[in-house]
């Protein structure tokens, strides 16, 4: 285990010493170029999907059972 | 159903035919924002849209406007069937079904003209990166109303059956969400593809 921590910190260390700056995404250098800002564009759009469906899907789910929660039931109202 | 501690069946506050639906959707929301996602790259990318190879060639604007219309339409068909169901309206149901069923073939018919006359201007799957994206954008999404119609058509063969009830309709329901679901969508796609 104490070996692993050693290794990962050599690793963490070379990472942040070797390469003079770091760019995640390929096609976002330079906006100007159109085919980069396509790029851009799609990556945005596909990033807000996974959330939007959670978001939509989720909120439906809680939306179903706070209204049943409300509704008092055949046997309270009687 | 679950059982309470009184022994009672209760019915869970959404149903599992509902909530698979729903997963479904989802899924089907990610597979159509991986193929917007693709267009946006082309359709950005691009400063001249139509690109060059394909100046000339002219998406039908006008009616396939008319043709949202009639898909819209459809929306609030089955919007109405679906209230006429749980108003305990049999007839009514199988009323707003049918033309619902009428419009979303509508729909599928003046797309597939469209198709036949675009392929006879040169504009096919394999002419370029333009006419690849077009049809299996817009091609998903009619594969998507075919789909609709079939399922339609099954629950319009329950309701004539007289299978649905103002206490069981989740067959109606789970066909509305599907439907919903496929009209909402294709503004945007009009929009993106034939607009922008």
């Amino acid at each position: 285990m104490k070996r692993f921590f050693i290794l990962a910190a050599i690793l963490i260390l070379f990472m942040l010493i070797v390469p003079t700056y770091l760019e995640a995404c390929p096609g976002c250098k330079n906006l100007d170029d159109p085919i980069n800002k396509g790029f851009n564009w799609s990556i945005l759009f596909m990033m807000a999907m996974p959330f939007t469906v959670f978001g939509l899907v989720g909120g439906t789910v809680y939306l179903h059972y706070r209204r049943a929660n409300r509704k008092p039931t055949d046997q309270e109202t009687m | 159903m679950a059982q309470n501690n009184t022994g009672v069946h209760e019915r869970p506050p959404l149903s599992n035919a509902r909530l698979a639906v729903l997963v479904l959707l989802g899924a089907e929301t990610m597979l159509f924002s991986g193929l917007i996602g693709a267009f946006l790259v082309f359709r950005v990318g691009n400063v001249t849209w139509p690109p060059p190879s394909h100046i000339g060639i002219e998406l039908p604007r006008l009616v396939t406007g008319i043709n949202t219309a009639l898909l819209l339409l459809s929306g609030y068909t089955m919007f109405q069937a679906h209230r006429a169901i749980q108003g305990d309206r049999a007839k009514q149901l199988r009323r707003w079904l049918l033309i619902t069923g009428v419009l979303g073939l509508l729909f599928l018919g003046i797309q597939g003209s469209e198709w036949v006359q675009l392929i006879g201007k040169g504009l096919t799957l394999q002419s370029g990166v333009y006419g690849g994206i077009f049809y299996v954008l817009i091609g998903c999404h009619a594969l998507h109303v075919l789909t609709a119609v079939i399922w339609l058509l099954v629950v319009y063969g329950l309701a004539v059956a007289g299978r649905f009830s103002a206490e069981h309709y989740v067959g109606v329901d789970t066909c509305t969400i599907y439907w919903v679901f496929v009209v909402a969508l294709w503004p945007i796609l009009y929009v993106l593809v034939y607009l922008l």
